[in-house]
């Protein structure tokens, strides 16, 4: 039987000080998808949220994307606009779960229940507020029927959140180079302390390495490598070749977003792609992502939708921003019914055995605690499964 | 990809629960969840398993079951 308790496993081996060696393996039941073949299109979209219940907003929309190319169907600006609603919430949720939840142990704390508790629902409540029949990732689009009111509740709601987050306005907090590097020598929340924290201890640009970020729609040739893809291979240990033609292994994250906003490219100047880069760049994502949902609430308007049962043959790529990443949906059917299903999630890019982790610890300072340090990496790269860390002298 | 494994109660105490699937048994925190649960309810593990996320529906959760048991066989 295989594990149900599947994760990512990484070994280090320190020389001289060094770490030298960094073994990453996957346990991660990437396969699983495959046995949605022989559902409808309706029956698949309606287990894909359950079975990954943690993204399961971008998971369901990933697979109704795909679903409507593959069928041909085009959902109305309104639709994609309400989804698009849907995404940034589960992105600004899911990060501020893993900051509020995750970061105080990397401090030595313990999380505070009271501000975690309410993120879950909030996304819930909106996908009520925008969709009350709960057809929010129905190929084609569903019944969109806009309860204002609770949905600008849980808008006030979230930017609550995200100001405790940040213990500072977003506004005030983005503003510069500068507001950061002031908020991060006197800032009292979870992230300004922590972030803090790794700088007082020299390790800012711990983990830096040559950028290789995945394009915003992902590489040129997903959909044929996908394809192509029978023995599961591409799944698993997604690659490619760079423009020099350099075997390549793409990272895709908050990093990898939000490299065109000054403060990240600011701060990669500074830090490169070390831990501080990347934590701030997960809390300028939410700052981005705050600032397009207010923009995104201000337009929705209500869209009834056909309410056909998706039929005919064909295959689609569907590709969404989730919390964590790019996320590739791609399924073929025949005469409506799914005969294949892949789903290529961001842990397989970031976590690949020579992907970002690999290239940010290998040649790597070991310093006195160098399973703490490549903690840190793990939690800035934000893998979505349990990940174990051992000091191994024969790896 | 997290595969999320709805988990049923069999015991609590303190606000630390023991969950059962697929024979294993194992502890998590219920301090982070928003719903109240007792036993015999199916809950979602957040991801590493330290906390629970999420209540889940008696229904929703066999369904899950049965597909991830096809999936572990």
């Amino acid at each position: 039987m295989k594990r149900l308790e599947a994760g990512i496993d990484v070994t280090l081996r320190v020389d001289h000080g060094t770490i030298a060696g960094v073994r990453i393996h996957s346990t991660r039941l990437v396969q699983a998808p495959c046995l949605l073949a022989g559902r409808s299109p309706t029956q698949a979209i309606a287990i894909l949220p359950t079975l990954y219940a943690l993204c399961g907003t971008a998971q369901a929309l990933a697979g109704c994307s795909a679903m409507e190319t593959a069928l041909g169907l085009s959902p109305s600006p309104a639709q994609r606009m309400a989804r698009r609603v849907l995404l940034r919430l589960e992105t600004v949720t899911e990060h501020a779960q893993g900051i509020l939840r995750d970061w105080p142990a990397l401090l030595g704390e313990q999380p505070d229940p009271a501000w975690i508790k309410p993120l879950r629902p909030m996304l819930t409540t909106a996908k009520r507020a925008l969709y009350p029949g709960g057809d929010w990732a129905r190929p084609g689009g569903g019944m969109l029927a806009i309860d204002r009111g609770a949905l600008v509740e849980q808008m006030r709601l979230v930017t609550t959140m995200v100001v405790h987050l940040l213990d500072s306005s977003p506004e005030d907090w983005a503003e510069n180079l500068t507001t950061i590097l002031s908020w991060m020598r006197r800032g009292e929340g979870v992230a300004a302390r922590l972030i803090r924290r790794i700088d007082q201890a020299g390790l800012a640009g711990f983990g830096r390495a040559a950028p290789h970020l995945m394009p915003e729609a992902g590489p040129r040739d997903l959909d044929a490598r996908l394809a192509a893809d029978t023995t599961g291979a591409y799944v698993a240990r997604p690659d490619g070749t760079g423009p020099d033609g350099a075997y390549t292994v793409l990272e895709t994250n908050a990093l990898s977003r939000q490299i065109g906003q000054p403060l990240v490219a600011g701060l990669m100047a500074l830090h490169g792609t070390g831990l501080t880069t990347r934590f701030i760049a997960r809390l300028v994502e939410i700052t981005e992502a705050l600032r397009e949902l207010g923009d995104l609430v201000q337009d929705l308007c209500d869209d009834p939708a056909e309410a056909a049962e998706p039929s005919g043959s064909g295959s689609g790529l569907g590709v969404v921003d989730a919390a964590r990443g790019l996320l590739a949906h791609r399924v073929e059917i025949e005469e409506g019914m799914v005969s294949r299903y892949q789903i290529l999630a961001p842990t397989e890019w970031n976590f690949h055995p020579r992907g970002p982790l690999h290239a940010g610890l290998i040649g790597a300072e070991a310093g006195p605690d160098p399973e703490g340090r490549a903690r840190l990496l793990v939690a800035a790269l934000d893998p979505c499964v349990a990940c174990s860390i051992r000091v191994d002298p024969h790896a | 990809m997290c595969m999320a494994v709805p988990s049923r109660i069999i015991a609590i105490d303190q606000g630390v629960a023991t969950v059962e699937a697929f024979g294993t048994t194992r502890t998590t925190s219920l301090m982070l969840l928003d719903d109240a649960v007792g036993v015999g309810d199916y809950v979602i593990l957040g991801a590493g398993g330290n906390f629970a996320a999420e209540k889940v529906e008696p229904d929703i959760a066999a369904e899950a079951l049965a597909y991830l048991a096809e999936v572990l066989a």
